[in-house]
């Protein structure tokens, strides 16, 4: 009975016959084409919207990557596909594909698994449980702008309340000694930590949802059964949370590849371009040639359809596996 | 909240070989509750320290301590009286005139696509899951060509168009989730009762997907409140500016003013906490319905 | 000052267009006698933090007061945040010219043939009021000036007079050894303290370099104006700036440092020295930790002794053609270049003015600001080759990273960008 969603936007919805009724009684053709017309004023809008605002845009950047635009944005003639092999000659690109990929998988992979655990702890009743629930939405709610900008304000190495208690503690001897966000290492890790630290609340509510979506008997069950908590956990749990894990996972893969705000508050990609993952050296390069930045996105693009098209497969599995 | 009444939870139940007596939190319990506490408490420190920044007064602001010895509120006094209700103002505007697109949009698309299948619905429904997947920072060069073109530059409606646009897929999924797993037979009652389709669209099925709706609501408010980069592109010095983007502005060409940065944050986010904080329970019921049928 | 991005901007819009056919009947010298004509000011804003449309209220009051002379022209402003500057490239590439804009270099603009010469929309008693160095500055490859100078700023080496007694050290630093030791003492005092603060992180990257580079006898370009970013005097800076991060003398992570942050540590006592203009003043003020005899201006150290031109930056103004306001344009330019409204505006902002005159004025009444103008007439510029901003945004991020063990081969990339990107 489990599905996922995203896959069920894309079967015939389960309350419909799969037959649609006639909804007009005129006759032959005219009755063909009003049938036809029926769903318009109904997604409509919807479209429209998606057209003008995401769609229109993506045009006009395809156009600009082909484009030579000088630095001051005057537009030079075309450039072929000049902006892209400038693009692919680029030093830093693959530092940048690996870091990308490095990114998204450790921000997802952790936050899924601190989400599991968190999720399962919040699930259980105990005192105080709503109070503690709040104040995990605090990352949420709050913009990723701000929590970025203190994070980085908490790491000043003059002066920042991380180095204060490691000096207060003993763990550092002078301020001003160690700055993290100039080092290439520390500056990403601390970059991912924030990303999963804004990450984490949705991803736990997510999966709190699915959680409480679990049957009771179905424990009772298991218990009677005399299964342990553990074997519990994997082969019951796990195996009912998998469709709320499977869009957790879809809708943090898409916001940490297309996240910008953490990397370009903390460290701005830099020191060089040694922190920046492909949306950061899009804003980068974007500074000194906007072809070529147009076809990084486009590249972008490129890798957001391949996600798309490999999660519909595997949703699609899913189902049939059911 | 006074007394401990926990259901059988997996992990408690099979290690329970009797039942365990009632009067005392059991360890297990504290230790549960304690764990919980600690793992809010880390989710609220950096909110904590942008509090404290900002009650520090200017010539202790880079002091090496936890604490101000001589906290003040005079940021926050001194940001208001910097224009900041007119910011407030604009992000209101944009964050309920997007929310209230959303729905217009969504709702039809979502309770059609739910109840009936039409020629063009699985493009229809693959339009809308690329558009989930794409956010506007990777094509904000493009938008911001868009609006100029438009000559929609400071003004809120490119805004709202915005944010409408890239927050109403998933308001669809939700959506389309909720009215799907409304059984057919009840609308079909109320038109055999005399409601038109429309009709019976909002005296039914509506009010029994209320939570979705409000999950959808709540999500696309808050993405529109903290959106800045958007913001930052398509308004100039010149025009309405959004509290996001506001609160970059503190970040100054020669010195950041970090105690009115961390005041107006703290300003721009309790609202946002407090109307998660209400709706708590339906958020969690409202992602239910999204994952699992 | 600061050029945060790309390039320029503009303004224009679509109904300036339809007001091209107004804009030529009184492109004859008749003056205002023509029908009412809108011209379009694009400008940076310069605005500090909590007052943030500052900028935007100068040009508006600007714009006030020349209707009521000159009822027939309105004047639409518009600013742009300089952390926002991409804007102004891409209103470009959409075609939307201002008639007006003030921030970047007129070069590349030239180049594309969209702009007015200088004489067309300046009258000759102002051009020739224009500070000599950086009215050169504007002149695009036929030598001819399409811009003019708007606002400028020049350095010097700010310390911090408290750290020095503490530290024992008499007389400010000359060389590079001097600021070495210096730092190292400032260092060895144990209160976490910053001995040289150096900002080579994005925001400013070439201001730091370049005073560096000049106190070895380099630069950007070479005595024929071509780039020589990767010359042997620039590789020896670096590796010097390398050995002062390694010391400990400066602060940790330059590459990664803004000129922001060190000004703030200074402003907050901590920091021993640090290159800076006027514009660090307000802040020290307003932080409260040092008083104005706590600090002391010195011309910047170099490596064998203090550079005898200060590094003077500038921003600049260029007339758009497409508009054909070339009329209207002068005569609200030659309103603002008037010594009162450049006075008003460079107060605002701790900066200088562009104009001879001016800076006359304003030194004979602000001696902190008379101690900088004094170095101006003889500074050192940044290039105005055509490329310069797309060079320099590149510089801007990796230029930092050169004061590691790598210096000339980050050196030797950005060279063969700034050559392979004519």
């Amino acid at each position: 009975m489990t599905q996922s969603t995203q896959a069920g936007l894309l079967e015939p919805a389960p309350g419909s016959d799969g037959t649609p009724r006639p909804t007009a009684r005129t006759v032959g053709g005219g009755r063909r084409v009003l049938r036809a017309l029926a769903p318009l004023p109904w997604i409509t809008p919807a479209t429209a919207l998606i057209l003008f605002v995401v769609i229109w845009p993506v045009v006009s950047m395809f156009l600009t990557s082909r484009q030579h635009f000088d630095s001051m944005g005057f537009d030079q003639g075309s450039a072929g596909w000049g902006n892209f092999t400038k693009l692919f000659d680029e030093p830093d690109l693959p530092g940048v594909l690996v870091r990308t990929v490095i990114w998204v998988v450790a921000v997802v992979g952790l936050t899924i698994l601190i989400s599991l655990g968190v999720a399962q702890m919040f699930n259980k009743q105990f005192p105080g449980r709503k109070v503690a629930r709040w104040a995990l939405i605090a990352p949420w709610a709050a913009s990723v702008v701000m929590t970025s900008i203190v994070f980085k304000w908490m790491l000043n190495p003059s002066n920042g309340t991380i180095l204060v208690l490691m000096h207060d503690l003993g763990f550092m001897k002078n301020y001003n000694s160690v700055n993290w966000l100039s080092q290439q290492t520390p500056a990403f890790i601390w970059e991912i930590v924030v990303a999963i630290f804004v990450s984490v609340p949705f991803t736990t509510y997510a999966l709190l949802a699915g959680l409480q979506g679990v049957p009771e008997d179905v424990y009772e069950a298991c218990r009677l059964d005399g299964a342990g908590s553990v074997r519990t956990y994997w082969s019951i749990t796990l195996p009912l949370l998998r469709p709320a894990l499977l869009v957790a996972a879809l809708i943090n893969i898409m916001n940490v590849f297309n996240s910008f705000p953490i990397i370009y508050e903390m460290t701005g990609g830099g020191p060089g371009n040694q922190t920046s993952t492909t949306t950061l050296f899009m804003y980068n390069t974007q500074q000194t040639s906007i072809g070529e930045a147009a076809a990084m996105s486009v590249v972008n693009f490129g890798f957001i359809i391949v996600v798309v098209l490999f999660f519909l497969r595997a949703s699609r599995w899913n189902t049939a596996e059911d | 909240m006074t007394t401990v009444t926990a259901r059988p939870t997996p992990a408690a139940a099979s290690a329970r070989k009797a039942p365990a007596p009632r009067r005392l939190p059991r360890p297990r319990t504290v230790a549960l509750a304690g764990g919980a506490y600690l793992i809010g408490l880390i989710f609220l420190l950096p909110y904590l320290e942008m509090v404290i920044t900002a009650l520090r007064p200017g010539n202790e602001l880079h002091d090496r301590d936890l604490f101000p010895s001589h906290p003040t509120l005079a940021s926050f006094t001194d940001i208001w009286s910097t224009g900041l209700g007119t910011n407030l103002g604009t992000s209101l505007e944009i964050a309920f005139g997007s929310t209230a697109l959303v729905l217009l949009v969504a709702i039809p698309a979502a309770y059609y696509t739910a109840r009936r299948n039409f020629r063009g619905k699985g493009l229809f429904l693959l339009l809308v899951l690329i558009t989930q997947m794409f956010q506007p920072t990777a094509m904000i060069v493009g938008i911001y060509q868009q609006f100029l073109q438009f000559n929609l530059i400071d003004s809120v409606w490119s805004l709202i168009l915005v944010n409408a646009g890239f927050n109403m897929a998933f308001a669809v999924w939700i959506l389309n989730a909720y009215f799907s797993a409304i059984p057919k037979e009840i609308e079909e009652a109320a038109i055999v009762d005399g409601c038109s389709r429309v009709g019976a669209m909002f005296r039914v099925i509506l009010p029994l997907a209320a939570p979705g709706i409000v999950t959808a609501l709540i999500f696309t408010f808050i993405a529109a409140w903290n959106e800045f980069i958007v913001a930052l592109t398509l308004t100039t010095q010149s025009g309405p500016r959004t509290l996001t983007v506001k609160i970059s502005n503190f970040v100054g060409e020669y010195a950041t003013d970090w105690q009115h940065l961390f005041a107006a944050s703290v300003i721009a986010t309790i609202p946002v906490i407090i109307l998660f904080a209400l709706i708590e329970g339906k958020v969690a019921s409202g992602l239910t319905a999204g994952s699992v049928k | 000052m600061k050029r945060r991005v790309l390039a320029l901007t503009a303004i224009g819009v679509a109904g300036v267009m339809s007001l091209t056919a107004c804009g030529s009947s009184s492109s004859s010298s008749s003056g205002s006698s023509g029908g009412n004509v809108t011209i379009k000011l694009l400008a940076a804003d310069y605005g500090t933090a909590g007052t943030s449309n500052s900028t935007q209220a100068y040009w508006q009051g600007l714009a006030a007061t020349f209707h009521k002379t000159h009822p027939n022209i309105t004047v639409q402003v518009q600013t742009i945040a300089w952390t926002n500057w991409a804007q102004v490239a891409t209103m470009i590439q959409d075609k939307q010219y201002p008639d007006i804009l003030e921030g970047d270099a007129p070069q590349q603009f030239a180049a594309d043939g969209l702009l007015y010469k200088l004489t067309d929309i300046m009258s000759a008693s102002t051009v020739s009021n224009l500070i000599p160095v950086f009215a050169k500055q504007e002149d695009g490859t036929d030598g001819v000036a399409y811009g003019a100078p708007f606002t400028t700023s020049a350095r010097g080496l700010f310390y911090n007079k408290k750290l020095f007694a503490a530290a024992k050290i008499a007389n400010p630093p000359q060389t590079w050894a001097d600021i070495q030791n210096d730092a190292a003492k400032i260092k060895a005092l144990g209160g976490g303290d910053i001995g040289y603060g150096l900002p080579l992180g994005p925001e400013e990257a070439q201001g730091e370099s370049y005073l560096w580079m000049l106190g070895n006898g380099g630069g950007y370009v070479d005595s024929t104006g071509k780039y020589a970013i990767n010359q042997a005097a620039n590789v020896q800076t670096f590796q010097f700036l390398n050995t002062l991060v390694k010391s400990g003398a400066t602060e940790p992570g330059p590459a990664s440092t803004n000129r922001q942050q060190m000004w703030d540590a200074f402003a907050a006592g901590q920091v021993g020295m640090v290159g800076g203009s006027g514009a660090l003043i307000p802040d020290i003020v307003k932080n409260g930790k040092l008083t104005t005899s706590d600090y002391g201006v010195v011309p910047m150290p170099g490596k064998n002794a203090p550079l005898t031109q200060t590094l003077g930056v500038h921003d600049d103004v260029v007339g758009f053609k497409q508009g054909g306001h070339a009329d209207q344009i002068k005569q609200f330019l030659d309103f603002v270049y008037s010594d009162q409204n450049q006075i008003a505006f460079d107060q605002e902002y701790d900066l200088l003015p562009a104009t001879t005159s001016a800076s006359a004025a304003l030194s004979a009444k602000d001696p902190v600001a008379a101690g900088f103008l004094k170095n101006v007439p003889n500074s050192v510029v940044y290039p105005s080759n055509t490329n310069w901003n797309t060079v320099l945004a590149k510089l801007k991020q990796t230029l930092g990273t050169a004061a590691s063990d790598n210096a000339s081969s980050v050196l030797n990339s950005l060279q063969t960008f700034a050559t392979s990107n004519q």
